[in-house]
């Protein structure tokens, strides 16, 4: 198991900080802004092609992707913008797009002139790209003739699915009896398939209402309800 | 000694020089341009951000009507308004309003990540990606409220909701009392992105904590 997938629940941790800021580094800014980029330039989306050199397929899955499989103590270790810059510099050496030597000289010389600037350029169709992308979205959403298994008000079983790297089903709701709040309309894909977890192609998704008092039974607090959208294979009828 | 918890003295220094090292090297293999990551934070500075969440929950307020259709079909309801295009745009596909009441108080987590409706409430703040509050809101949320300065009475129920697929939840915030004179544009600057994620209450201005 991984931590990462079983965070909901964990106890003895201190109290949570109220940090309102976004970015608390404005190095962040740039690494979030590179990140939303490779987004709407992946070349999953059905759009308009642009000059720009990136070939490859990125969403939020292969950014989760590397925060799942980190060493559970470094990804409390480093901010959540410190696991993005690692994660995407990693993937751009790891697909030939820049090499590690480079990026370490390159560093190097930023390092020792931070005033340093970099030459402008690039070409209009790649901005315009991104710009379209924020307003236009990437739904999940497929329209298919698949019918749900489920229906709102039936109990069911949260299956213990075999996680591999990736997973959208919380580790704390796993092998716990919930209770069909939603039936979602449509069918809808995940963006990458996660293997034996299970999710991938398009398929119902549900909005499932769990008793905490039934997830842990020395839960201490009485009076809540978790709810939890869950894709339908990670389900079975419950005995 | 265990090395595993300590940074270098430069940190931050080193993850700027090397987020920087790595922008230009983007630009110059012509993957971004060197206006990419500008225009996408001038994006959120304009376009998409608390702001628009703000003016959603100032009408809903003011219009029952509008609060009723906003819960019942949420992008129908906001597609009403005169907001910048884009409102069902990325990480806003399917977006779902929950209204609390005097005996419901809603609170948003995402357990695995941190999805949040960036349309009508831009980036997500660091409380709310931080591992701490995405493990205990979902066990303890009344502790965790409290601590964070919004103590609930044991009669009102919680209802924690857990992003975890396609939905970006947010939560209508009651009105404050003491409001009623106030426009809709006074309203909405009442409105926080902790009161949209249901850590806090929207507060008339001077008004004490709970």
């Amino acid at each position: 198991m991984k931590l990462q997938h079983y965070l909901g629940g964990l106890e003895g941790l201190e109290p949570v900080q109220l940090e309102t800021r976004v970015f608390v580094a404005p190095w962040e800014q740039r690494i979030f802004g590179i990140h939303t980029a490779m987004m709407a330039l992946s070349s999953h989306l059905e759009m308009k092609p642009t000059a720009s050199k990136f070939r490859d397929i990125w969403t939020w899955a292969d950014l989760r992707k590397g925060a799942e499989s980190m060493n559970p103590f470094d990804y409390f270790k480093f901010r959540y913008y410190e696991k993005w810059l690692n994660g995407i510099s990693g993937f751009f050496v790891a697909n030939g797009y820049i090499t590690q030597e480079e990026l370490q000289a390159r560093t190097e010389e930023f390092s020792k002139k931070p005033d340093l600037g970099y030459r402008p350029g690039g070409d209009a169709s790649i901005d315009e790209r991104v710009i379209t992308y924020l307003r236009d979205g990437d739904s999940p959403l497929r329209e298919t003739n698949l019918k749900p298994r489920f229906e709102e008000g039936e109990t069911v079983m949260v299956r213990d699915v075999p996680t591999t790297e990736h997973t959208r089903l919380p580790g704390y709701l796993r092998k716990h009896r919930g209770v069909i709040h939603t039936v979602y309309p449509g069918t809808y894909v995940y963006l990458c398939s996660t293997g034996p977890d299970g999710i991938g192609p398009a398929m119902p998704v549900y909005c499932v209402q769990f008793d905490p008092s039934e997830l842990w039974e020395d839960a201490g607090e009485s009076n809540s309800v978790i709810y939890a959208d869950l894709y339908e294979a990670y389900m079975d009828k419950a005995d | 000694m265990n090395e595993r918890f300590s940074y270098p003295a430069d940190r931050e220094a080193r993850n700027a020089a090397r987020v920087k090292a790595l922008e230009s090297l983007l630009i110059e293999k012509g993957i971004i341009t060197s206006g990419t990551v500008d225009k996408i934070l001038g994006y959120f500075e304009t376009q998409m951000g608390p702001f628009n969440g703000a003016k959603i929950v100032a009408r809903a307020w003011v219009d029952p009507a509008f609060k009723e259709k906003l819960v019942a079909d949420t992008p129908a309801a906001i597609a009403e308004l005169d907001l910048p295009t884009g409102m069902a745009g990325a990480e806003g596909e399917h977006m779902q309003a929950v209204a609390n009441t005097p005996k419901v108080h809603n609170l948003v987590v995402c357990t695995l990540c941190s999805c949040y409706p960036w349309p009508v409430l831009g980036l997500p703040p660091y409380w709310y990606k931080d591992p701490t509050f995405r493990a205990r809101a979902v066990r303890e949320p009344r502790a965790v409220l409290k601590e964070l300065g919004l103590e609930l009475d044991p009669s009102v129920e919680i209802k924690i909701w857990d992003s975890s697929a396609q939905i970006r939840w947010f939560v209508i915030p009651e009105r404050p009392t003491g409001t009623d004179g106030m426009s809709e544009a006074e309203l909405a600057s009442l409105v926080t992105p902790e009161a949209m994620m249901g850590v806090a209450r929207a507060m008339a201005l001077g008004a004490k904590t709970a």
